[in-house]
Protein backbone atom coordinates (compact mmCIF):
# COMPACT_ATOMS: atom_id res chain seq x y z
CA UNK A 1 0.00 0.00 0.00
CA UNK A 2 2.92 2.20 0.60
CA UNK A 3 4.73 1.73 -1.90
CA UNK A 4 1.38 2.38 -4.47
CA UNK A 5 1.28 5.70 -2.45
CA UNK A 6 4.58 6.56 -3.18
CA UNK A 7 4.22 5.47 -7.12
CA UNK A 8 1.05 7.75 -7.00
CA UNK A 9 2.69 10.77 -5.23
CA UNK A 10 5.42 10.43 -7.36
CA UNK A 11 3.20 10.33 -11.00
CA UNK A 12 1.44 13.28 -9.49
CA UNK A 13 4.38 15.25 -9.09
CA UNK A 14 5.82 13.98 -12.52
CA UNK A 15 2.84 15.02 -14.09
CA UNK A 16 2.74 18.33 -12.35
CA UNK A 17 6.32 19.26 -13.60
CA UNK A 18 5.69 18.01 -17.02
CA UNK A 19 2.72 19.90 -17.60
CA UNK A 20 4.22 23.33 -15.99
CA UNK A 21 7.54 22.46 -18.16
CA UNK A 22 5.94 22.32 -21.26
CA UNK A 23 3.77 24.72 -23.11
CA UNK A 24 2.08 25.23 -26.61
CA UNK A 25 1.46 28.51 -28.73
CA UNK A 26 0.14 29.18 -32.04
CA UNK A 27 2.32 30.57 -34.88
CA UNK A 28 -0.09 32.96 -35.07
CA UNK A 29 0.20 34.47 -31.47
CA UNK A 30 3.67 34.70 -31.51
CA UNK A 31 3.66 36.90 -34.95
CA UNK A 32 0.52 38.72 -33.57
CA UNK A 33 2.86 39.50 -30.34
CA UNK A 34 5.81 40.64 -32.42
CA UNK A 35 3.40 42.91 -34.33
CA UNK A 36 1.96 44.06 -30.50
CA UNK A 37 5.84 44.82 -30.02
CA UNK A 38 5.69 46.84 -32.92
CA UNK A 39 2.63 49.10 -32.24
CA UNK A 40 4.38 49.59 -29.00
CA UNK A 41 7.28 51.55 -30.70
CA UNK A 42 4.96 53.21 -32.60
CA UNK A 43 3.07 54.39 -29.28
CA UNK A 44 6.39 55.45 -27.51
CA UNK A 45 7.13 57.57 -30.65
CA UNK A 46 3.80 59.47 -30.07
CA UNK A 47 3.87 59.51 -26.62
CA UNK A 48 7.41 60.79 -26.67
CA UNK A 49 6.69 63.33 -28.73
CA UNK A 50 3.29 64.98 -27.22
CA UNK A 51 4.23 64.22 -23.27
CA UNK A 52 8.22 64.82 -23.49
CA UNK A 53 9.21 66.44 -26.83
CA UNK A 54 6.73 69.34 -27.43
CA UNK A 55 6.52 70.50 -23.66
CA UNK A 56 10.36 70.19 -23.65
CA UNK A 57 10.48 72.98 -26.57
CA UNK A 58 10.23 75.77 -24.39
CA UNK A 59 13.90 75.23 -23.02
CA UNK A 60 15.24 75.39 -26.16
CA UNK A 61 17.96 77.55 -26.85
CA UNK A 62 17.61 80.78 -28.64
CA UNK A 63 19.48 80.28 -32.45
CA UNK A 64 20.88 83.89 -31.96
CA UNK A 65 22.38 83.12 -28.52
CA UNK A 66 23.37 79.59 -29.38
CA UNK A 67 25.66 81.23 -32.62
CA UNK A 68 26.94 84.10 -30.69
CA UNK A 69 28.21 81.63 -28.12
CA UNK A 70 29.63 79.62 -31.04
CA UNK A 71 31.96 82.54 -32.37
CA UNK A 72 33.16 83.35 -29.03
CA UNK A 73 33.49 80.42 -27.00
CA UNK A 74 32.71 77.04 -29.28
CA UNK A 75 34.18 75.17 -26.48
CA UNK A 76 31.58 76.23 -24.19
CA UNK A 77 28.75 76.04 -26.60
CA UNK A 78 29.32 72.26 -27.25
CA UNK A 79 29.63 71.29 -23.85
CA UNK A 80 26.84 73.34 -22.18
CA UNK A 81 24.37 72.75 -25.03
CA UNK A 82 25.22 70.04 -27.75
CA UNK A 83 23.61 66.43 -27.03
CA UNK A 84 24.72 63.44 -28.57
CA UNK A 85 24.46 59.86 -27.68
CA UNK A 86 27.51 58.34 -28.27
CA UNK A 87 31.07 59.36 -29.25
CA UNK A 88 32.12 61.48 -32.19
CA UNK A 89 32.20 65.10 -33.02
CA UNK A 90 28.69 65.38 -34.43
CA UNK A 91 26.60 67.73 -31.57
CA UNK A 92 23.19 68.19 -31.85
CA UNK A 93 20.89 71.27 -30.50
CA UNK A 94 17.65 72.06 -30.17
CA UNK A 95 16.82 75.54 -31.21
CA UNK A 96 14.04 78.18 -31.41
CA UNK A 97 13.81 81.88 -33.21
CA UNK A 98 11.98 84.06 -35.90
CA UNK A 99 13.10 85.13 -38.97
CA UNK A 100 12.44 86.31 -42.64
CA UNK A 101 11.65 83.95 -45.25
CA UNK A 102 14.23 85.00 -48.38
CA UNK A 103 13.10 81.93 -50.21
CA UNK A 104 10.87 79.07 -50.90
CA UNK A 105 12.95 76.41 -52.87
CA UNK A 106 11.56 73.04 -53.49
CA UNK A 107 14.16 71.28 -50.77
CA UNK A 108 14.10 73.92 -48.06
CA UNK A 109 13.22 77.32 -47.30
CA UNK A 110 15.78 79.66 -46.44
CA UNK A 111 15.53 82.25 -43.63
CA UNK A 112 17.17 85.47 -42.71
CA UNK A 113 17.42 85.23 -38.72
CA UNK A 114 16.45 88.13 -37.28
CA UNK A 115 16.70 89.88 -33.68
CA UNK A 116 20.55 89.63 -34.68
CA UNK A 117 23.38 91.98 -35.29
CA UNK A 118 24.38 90.36 -38.21
CA UNK A 119 22.35 88.66 -41.02
CA UNK A 120 22.41 84.82 -40.69
CA UNK A 121 20.81 82.92 -43.21
CA UNK A 122 19.45 79.16 -42.41
CA UNK A 123 17.50 76.75 -44.29
CA UNK A 124 14.71 75.00 -42.48
CA UNK A 125 14.50 71.52 -43.76
CA UNK A 126 11.15 70.96 -45.71
CA UNK A 127 12.12 68.05 -47.87
CA UNK A 128 14.85 65.82 -46.25
CA UNK A 129 13.46 65.29 -42.65
CA UNK A 130 15.50 62.05 -41.91
CA UNK A 131 18.22 60.94 -39.34
CA UNK A 132 18.71 61.77 -35.85
CA UNK A 133 19.22 65.42 -35.35
CA UNK A 134 15.66 65.61 -33.51
CA UNK A 135 15.84 62.58 -31.55
CA UNK A 136 19.33 63.61 -30.31
CA UNK A 137 18.90 67.43 -29.78
CA UNK A 138 16.26 66.52 -27.51
CA UNK A 139 18.37 64.84 -24.86
CA UNK A 140 15.48 62.99 -23.64
CA UNK A 141 16.14 59.38 -25.03
CA UNK A 142 18.99 57.36 -23.84
CA UNK A 143 20.18 54.08 -25.82
CA UNK A 144 20.67 51.86 -22.88
CA UNK A 145 16.67 51.85 -22.77
CA UNK A 146 16.59 50.06 -25.58
CA UNK A 147 17.38 46.14 -26.01
CA UNK A 148 18.11 46.23 -29.66
CA UNK A 149 19.52 49.10 -31.95
CA UNK A 150 16.72 48.77 -34.30
CA UNK A 151 13.77 49.80 -32.20
CA UNK A 152 15.94 52.85 -30.94
CA UNK A 153 16.83 53.92 -34.38
CA UNK A 154 13.00 53.52 -35.30
CA UNK A 155 11.74 55.98 -32.61
CA UNK A 156 14.33 58.44 -35.17
CA UNK A 157 11.72 57.20 -38.21
CA UNK A 158 8.59 57.68 -36.43
CA UNK A 159 9.26 61.22 -35.02
CA UNK A 160 10.59 62.26 -39.12
CA UNK A 161 7.55 60.89 -39.86
CA UNK A 162 5.48 62.92 -37.70
CA UNK A 163 7.50 65.73 -38.47
CA UNK A 164 6.78 65.08 -42.36
CA UNK A 165 3.11 64.47 -42.30
CA UNK A 166 1.94 66.76 -39.42
CA UNK A 167 4.33 69.61 -38.93
CA UNK A 168 5.47 70.44 -42.88
CA UNK A 169 2.02 70.05 -45.22
CA UNK A 170 0.59 72.82 -43.84
CA UNK A 171 3.49 74.86 -43.79
CA UNK A 172 4.39 73.85 -47.31
CA UNK A 173 0.85 74.97 -48.58
CA UNK A 174 1.08 78.36 -46.79
CA UNK A 175 4.31 79.79 -46.94
CA UNK A 176 5.64 82.69 -48.99
CA UNK A 177 8.98 84.69 -49.65
CA UNK A 178 8.40 87.61 -47.42
CA UNK A 179 6.73 86.18 -44.77
CA UNK A 180 7.75 85.92 -41.32
CA UNK A 181 7.98 82.50 -39.09
CA UNK A 182 8.45 81.40 -35.87
CA UNK A 183 10.87 77.78 -35.45
CA UNK A 184 11.88 75.57 -33.12
CA UNK A 185 14.05 72.75 -34.42
CA UNK A 186 16.97 70.66 -34.26
CA UNK A 187 20.49 71.10 -35.68
CA UNK A 188 23.79 68.97 -36.24
CA UNK A 189 26.99 70.91 -36.04
CA UNK A 190 30.38 69.20 -36.07
CA UNK A 191 32.81 70.37 -33.65
CA UNK A 192 35.98 69.79 -35.47
CA UNK A 193 34.82 71.35 -38.58
CA UNK A 194 32.49 74.14 -37.50
CA UNK A 195 30.41 75.75 -40.00
CA UNK A 196 27.79 78.20 -39.19
CA UNK A 197 27.24 79.24 -43.44
CA UNK A 198 25.34 76.07 -43.57
CA UNK A 199 22.81 75.66 -41.23
CA UNK A 200 19.98 72.93 -41.84
CA UNK A 201 17.13 73.17 -39.43
CA UNK A 202 14.64 70.46 -38.65
CA UNK A 203 11.78 71.76 -37.70
CA UNK A 204 9.83 70.72 -34.87
CA UNK A 205 7.54 73.32 -34.83
CA UNK A 206 6.27 76.25 -37.00
CA UNK A 207 4.14 79.23 -37.06
CA UNK A 208 3.64 81.34 -39.80
CA UNK A 209 3.43 85.15 -38.10
CA UNK A 210 2.83 86.97 -41.23
CA UNK B 1 48.03 6.31 3.19
CA UNK B 2 47.17 9.41 4.49
CA UNK B 3 50.31 10.70 3.21
CA UNK B 4 49.85 9.46 -0.13
CA UNK B 5 46.87 11.22 -0.36
CA UNK B 6 48.00 14.45 0.92
CA UNK B 7 51.22 14.20 -1.83
CA UNK B 8 48.51 13.71 -4.44
CA UNK B 9 46.07 16.24 -3.51
CA UNK B 10 48.99 19.24 -3.18
CA UNK B 11 49.99 17.69 -6.51
CA UNK B 12 46.72 18.17 -8.24
CA UNK B 13 46.12 21.15 -6.58
CA UNK B 14 49.62 22.55 -7.92
CA UNK B 15 48.75 21.60 -11.12
CA UNK B 16 44.81 23.43 -11.11
CA UNK B 17 46.98 26.50 -10.00
CA UNK B 18 49.72 25.67 -12.89
CA UNK B 19 46.77 25.86 -15.71
CA UNK B 20 45.69 29.05 -15.27
CA UNK B 21 48.73 31.36 -16.06
CA UNK B 22 47.14 34.28 -13.46
CA UNK B 23 49.67 37.33 -13.50
CA UNK B 24 50.47 38.25 -10.08
CA UNK B 25 49.95 41.80 -8.60
CA UNK B 26 53.17 42.88 -9.76
CA UNK B 27 53.00 41.71 -13.46
CA UNK B 28 51.28 44.01 -15.74
CA UNK B 29 47.92 42.97 -16.63
CA UNK B 30 47.43 41.28 -20.03
CA UNK B 31 44.97 42.12 -23.10
CA UNK B 32 43.94 40.48 -25.79
CA UNK B 33 42.66 41.47 -29.33
CA UNK B 34 41.00 39.40 -30.61
CA UNK B 35 39.67 40.32 -34.69
CA UNK B 36 37.89 38.76 -37.44
CA UNK B 37 41.02 39.29 -39.77
CA UNK B 38 43.70 40.91 -40.51
CA UNK B 39 43.36 40.59 -44.40
CA UNK B 40 41.71 43.91 -45.01
CA UNK B 41 44.02 47.08 -43.36
CA UNK B 42 40.64 48.70 -42.35
CA UNK B 43 40.67 45.58 -39.41
CA UNK B 44 44.67 46.26 -39.10
CA UNK B 45 44.37 49.79 -38.44
CA UNK B 46 41.21 48.61 -35.33
CA UNK B 47 43.52 45.58 -34.16
CA UNK B 48 47.21 47.50 -34.14
CA UNK B 49 45.49 50.66 -32.70
CA UNK B 50 43.82 48.85 -30.36
CA UNK B 51 47.26 46.90 -29.03
CA UNK B 52 49.15 50.10 -28.99
CA UNK B 53 47.01 52.02 -26.91
CA UNK B 54 46.88 49.26 -24.16
CA UNK B 55 50.61 49.18 -24.12
CA UNK B 56 50.58 52.77 -23.63
CA UNK B 57 48.32 52.51 -20.70
CA UNK B 58 50.73 49.77 -19.12
CA UNK B 59 49.18 46.72 -20.08
CA UNK B 60 50.78 43.51 -21.96
CA UNK B 61 48.88 42.97 -25.21
CA UNK B 62 48.86 40.67 -28.09
CA UNK B 63 46.54 40.60 -30.96
CA UNK B 64 44.79 37.24 -32.23
CA UNK B 65 43.67 36.60 -35.86
CA UNK B 66 40.56 34.67 -36.51
CA UNK B 67 40.61 34.46 -40.60
CA UNK B 68 36.90 35.32 -40.37
CA UNK B 69 36.42 31.88 -38.75
CA UNK B 70 34.36 31.07 -35.58
CA UNK B 71 35.87 28.25 -34.52
CA UNK B 72 39.37 29.67 -34.80
CA UNK B 73 37.85 32.67 -32.97
CA UNK B 74 36.86 30.37 -30.24
CA UNK B 75 40.24 28.70 -29.68
CA UNK B 76 41.46 32.27 -29.47
CA UNK B 77 39.10 32.84 -26.74
CA UNK B 78 39.77 29.30 -25.30
CA UNK B 79 43.83 30.47 -25.26
CA UNK B 80 42.98 33.88 -24.24
CA UNK B 81 40.99 32.54 -20.49
CA UNK B 82 43.54 29.99 -20.50
CA UNK B 83 46.21 32.12 -20.45
CA UNK B 84 45.81 34.12 -17.98
CA UNK B 85 43.99 37.47 -20.07
CA UNK B 86 42.46 39.92 -18.03
CA UNK B 87 40.53 41.74 -21.05
CA UNK B 88 39.41 41.30 -24.42
CA UNK B 89 39.04 43.65 -27.19
CA UNK B 90 36.95 42.51 -29.44
CA UNK B 91 36.48 42.31 -32.97
CA UNK B 92 33.30 39.76 -34.15
CA UNK B 93 33.69 37.27 -37.00
CA UNK B 94 29.53 36.43 -36.78
CA UNK B 95 27.00 38.93 -34.88
CA UNK B 96 25.49 35.11 -33.78
CA UNK B 97 27.96 33.08 -34.22
CA UNK B 98 30.49 34.59 -31.90
CA UNK B 99 27.90 35.41 -28.90
CA UNK B 100 29.08 31.68 -27.25
CA UNK B 101 32.85 33.14 -27.32
CA UNK B 102 31.89 36.06 -25.97
CA UNK B 103 29.80 34.37 -23.02
CA UNK B 104 32.52 31.91 -22.41
CA UNK B 105 34.80 34.77 -21.21
CA UNK B 106 31.94 36.38 -19.40
CA UNK B 107 31.81 32.98 -17.34
CA UNK B 108 35.23 32.87 -16.43
CA UNK B 109 34.83 36.79 -15.46
CA UNK B 110 36.84 38.23 -18.10
CA UNK B 111 35.46 41.40 -19.75
CA UNK B 112 34.92 41.71 -23.62
CA UNK B 113 34.80 45.06 -25.02
CA UNK B 114 33.07 44.86 -28.91
CA UNK B 115 34.73 47.00 -31.22
CA UNK B 116 32.70 47.97 -34.55
CA UNK B 117 31.24 44.71 -34.74
CA UNK B 118 28.65 44.05 -33.01
CA UNK B 119 27.01 40.54 -31.24
CA UNK B 120 23.57 40.09 -31.25
CA UNK B 121 23.26 40.26 -27.17
CA UNK B 122 22.51 42.63 -24.44
CA UNK B 123 23.81 40.26 -22.36
CA UNK B 124 27.36 38.84 -23.21
CA UNK B 125 29.70 41.48 -23.71
CA UNK B 126 30.79 44.18 -20.91
CA UNK B 127 30.36 47.06 -23.80
CA UNK B 128 30.37 46.95 -27.71
CA UNK B 129 31.34 50.45 -29.40
CA UNK B 130 29.85 50.54 -32.54
CA UNK B 131 30.10 52.48 -35.47
CA UNK B 132 26.47 54.05 -35.73
CA UNK B 133 26.52 52.80 -39.80
CA UNK B 134 22.65 53.61 -39.86
CA UNK B 135 22.88 56.68 -39.28
CA UNK B 136 25.52 57.29 -41.20
CA UNK B 137 23.44 55.78 -44.27
CA UNK B 138 21.03 58.01 -43.92
CA UNK B 139 23.24 61.24 -44.37
CA UNK B 140 24.45 59.42 -47.20
CA UNK B 141 21.53 58.10 -48.38
CA UNK B 142 20.08 61.94 -48.47
CA UNK B 143 22.91 62.98 -50.45
CA UNK B 144 22.52 60.50 -52.86
CA UNK B 145 18.71 61.45 -53.77
CA UNK B 146 19.63 65.19 -53.58
CA UNK B 147 22.48 64.15 -56.12
CA UNK B 148 19.90 61.87 -58.31
CA UNK B 149 17.71 64.76 -58.08
CA UNK B 150 14.94 61.99 -56.85
CA UNK B 151 14.87 59.90 -59.77
CA UNK B 152 17.17 57.32 -62.01
CA UNK B 153 18.23 53.81 -61.57
CA UNK B 154 20.55 52.32 -59.10
CA UNK B 155 22.61 49.23 -58.02
CA UNK B 156 23.28 48.36 -54.39
CA UNK B 157 26.12 46.40 -53.48
CA UNK B 158 26.11 44.92 -50.07
CA UNK B 159 28.83 42.98 -47.61
CA UNK B 160 29.26 40.49 -46.29
CA UNK B 161 25.59 39.29 -45.57
CA UNK B 162 25.80 37.89 -42.47
CA UNK B 163 27.40 41.40 -40.82
CA UNK B 164 25.18 43.20 -38.63
CA UNK B 165 26.76 46.04 -40.16
CA UNK B 166 26.14 45.12 -43.75
CA UNK B 167 22.16 45.64 -42.87
CA UNK B 168 22.39 48.77 -40.66
CA UNK B 169 23.68 50.34 -43.68
CA UNK B 170 21.42 49.10 -46.53
CA UNK B 171 18.37 50.09 -44.11
CA UNK B 172 19.66 53.11 -43.29
CA UNK B 173 20.29 54.08 -46.87
CA UNK B 174 16.71 52.56 -47.88
CA UNK B 175 15.18 54.45 -44.64
CA UNK B 176 15.94 57.53 -47.05
CA UNK B 177 15.61 56.33 -50.57
CA UNK B 178 12.52 54.59 -50.56
CA UNK B 179 10.37 57.34 -49.84
CA UNK B 180 11.46 58.67 -53.61
CA UNK B 181 9.40 56.04 -56.17
CA UNK B 182 11.48 57.69 -58.99
CA UNK B 183 14.49 55.74 -57.76
CA UNK B 184 14.55 52.49 -58.93
CA UNK B 185 17.12 50.00 -57.75
CA UNK B 186 17.59 47.42 -60.47
CA UNK B 187 20.14 44.90 -59.15
CA UNK B 188 21.22 44.15 -55.13
CA UNK B 189 23.51 42.03 -55.11
CA UNK B 190 26.35 40.94 -52.13
CA UNK B 191 30.49 41.07 -52.71
CA UNK B 192 31.62 40.41 -49.47
CA UNK B 193 32.94 43.90 -48.95
CA UNK B 194 35.94 42.86 -51.33
CA UNK B 195 37.29 44.76 -53.59
CA UNK B 196 37.44 42.38 -56.56
CA UNK B 197 34.62 40.54 -56.48
CA UNK B 198 32.53 44.44 -56.09
CA UNK B 199 34.20 44.97 -59.69
CA UNK B 200 33.30 41.20 -61.17
CA UNK B 201 29.92 41.90 -59.70
CA UNK B 202 29.00 45.04 -61.34
CA UNK B 203 30.81 44.07 -64.78
CA UNK B 204 28.08 41.41 -65.03
CA UNK B 205 25.17 43.67 -63.59
CA UNK B 206 25.68 45.93 -66.36
CA UNK B 207 25.29 43.47 -68.85
CA UNK B 208 22.06 43.60 -68.08
CA UNK B 209 21.31 46.99 -66.79
CA UNK B 210 23.78 49.02 -68.87
CA UNK B 211 21.80 52.21 -68.38
CA UNK B 212 22.56 52.79 -64.79
CA UNK B 213 22.71 56.31 -62.84
CA UNK B 214 24.57 55.47 -59.58
CA UNK B 215 26.00 52.45 -57.52
CA UNK B 216 25.44 52.16 -53.35
CA UNK B 217 28.45 49.99 -51.90
CA UNK B 218 28.70 49.30 -48.77
CA UNK B 219 31.71 49.67 -48.02
CA UNK B 220 34.97 51.89 -50.02
CA UNK B 221 36.93 49.19 -51.15
CA UNK B 222 33.85 47.97 -53.08
CA UNK B 223 33.50 51.17 -54.14
CA UNK B 224 37.00 51.28 -55.41
CA UNK B 225 35.99 47.99 -57.55
CA UNK B 226 32.46 49.36 -58.91
CA UNK B 227 34.54 52.35 -59.56
CA UNK B 228 36.86 50.14 -61.80
CA UNK B 229 34.13 48.10 -63.54
CA UNK B 230 32.40 51.13 -64.46
CA UNK B 231 36.04 52.69 -66.15
CA UNK B 232 36.64 50.31 -68.08
CA UNK B 233 32.93 50.27 -69.20
CA UNK B 234 33.50 53.54 -70.13
CA UNK B 235 30.31 55.03 -68.00
CA UNK B 236 32.65 56.11 -64.76
CA UNK B 237 32.07 59.64 -66.10
CA UNK B 238 28.01 59.71 -65.32
CA UNK B 239 27.13 57.04 -62.96
CA UNK B 240 27.33 58.31 -59.11
CA UNK B 241 29.46 56.36 -56.95
CA UNK B 242 28.64 56.18 -53.63
CA UNK B 243 31.12 53.88 -50.88
CA UNK B 244 31.23 53.66 -46.92
CA UNK B 245 34.62 54.11 -44.49
CA UNK B 246 36.40 57.00 -45.24
CA UNK B 247 39.12 55.01 -46.81
CA UNK B 248 42.13 57.00 -47.88
CA UNK B 249 41.78 55.30 -51.67
CA UNK B 250 38.48 57.12 -51.57
CA UNK B 251 38.80 59.99 -50.05
CA UNK B 252 41.40 60.76 -52.95
CA UNK B 253 38.73 59.60 -55.21
CA UNK B 254 36.47 62.26 -54.11
CA UNK B 255 38.98 65.00 -54.44
CA UNK B 256 39.28 63.99 -57.91
CA UNK B 257 36.03 63.68 -58.85
CA UNK B 258 35.92 59.87 -59.14
CA UNK B 259 33.63 59.07 -56.22
CA UNK B 260 30.22 61.10 -55.11
CA UNK B 261 30.85 60.67 -51.34
CA UNK B 262 31.06 58.31 -48.54
CA UNK B 263 30.91 57.99 -44.47
CA UNK B 264 33.82 58.23 -42.55
CA UNK B 265 34.39 56.06 -39.63
CA UNK B 266 36.67 56.01 -36.96
CA UNK B 267 38.57 52.93 -35.86
CA UNK B 268 41.05 54.32 -34.16
CA UNK B 269 38.45 55.73 -31.90
CA UNK B 270 36.63 52.70 -31.47
CA UNK B 271 39.67 50.86 -30.40
CA UNK B 272 41.22 53.45 -28.61
CA UNK B 273 37.89 53.68 -26.53
CA UNK B 274 37.52 49.84 -25.69
CA UNK B 275 41.36 49.56 -24.31
CA UNK B 276 40.13 52.80 -21.87
CA UNK B 277 36.46 50.58 -20.98
CA UNK B 278 39.17 47.91 -20.25
CA UNK B 279 41.34 49.83 -18.16
CA UNK B 280 38.37 51.42 -16.00
CA UNK B 281 37.39 48.19 -15.56
CA UNK B 282 40.39 46.90 -14.37
CA UNK B 283 39.86 50.09 -11.57
CA UNK B 284 36.88 48.95 -10.42
CA UNK B 285 34.21 50.38 -12.86
CA UNK B 286 30.87 47.89 -13.60
CA UNK B 287 28.41 50.20 -14.96
CA UNK B 288 29.32 50.15 -18.66
CA UNK B 289 26.59 51.26 -21.41
CA UNK B 290 25.73 48.17 -23.70
CA UNK B 291 26.48 50.28 -26.90
CA UNK B 292 28.37 53.20 -27.94
CA UNK B 293 27.65 54.51 -31.27
CA UNK B 294 30.39 56.00 -32.29
CA UNK B 295 29.44 59.15 -35.11
CA UNK B 296 30.05 58.26 -38.85
CA UNK B 297 30.16 61.81 -40.85
CA UNK B 298 29.37 62.20 -44.59
CA UNK B 299 32.56 63.19 -46.98
CA UNK B 300 31.83 64.86 -49.94
CA UNK B 301 33.15 67.12 -52.66
CA UNK B 302 31.54 70.03 -50.91
CA UNK B 303 34.17 69.25 -47.39
CA UNK B 304 36.23 66.83 -48.83
CA UNK B 305 39.14 69.64 -47.76
CA UNK B 306 38.39 68.50 -44.19
CA UNK B 307 38.90 64.93 -44.63
CA UNK B 308 42.21 64.73 -47.24
CA UNK B 309 45.23 65.41 -46.14
CA UNK B 310 46.98 65.19 -49.33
Amino acid sequence: MKKFLKYLLALIAFLFIGYHSVYFKKLTEVSARTSTEKINISQYTRTFWNKKLLPSLNKALSLNELIALLKTDPEKAFSTYGKALGIGDLKYFMVKGVGKVMKVNENEVALLSTATTENLVVNIATEYVYGNAVRDASGLINTNDFDNTSDFNEISAGINQIIRDEVLPDFKKRIASGDRIEFVGAIELNKKFLNLSDIEITPVQLKILK
Amino acid sequence: MKRIYAFFLVLSLLTIGACRNKPTAEEPKKIAVIVSTLNNPWFVVLAETAAAKARALGYEAKIFDSQNNTALEADHFENAISSGFNAILFNPTDADGSIANVSKAKAADVPVFCMDREVNSNKSATSQILSDSYSGCIALGKYFVKKLNKKGKYVEILGLVGDNNTWARSKGFHSVVDHYPGLKMVAQQSADFDRNKAMEVLESILQANPDIDAVFCGNDAMAMGAYQALYAAGKANHVQVFGFDGADDVLNSIKEGKIKATGMQYPKVMAETAALYAQEYFNGKRNFPQKVPVAVELVTPENIKNYSAN
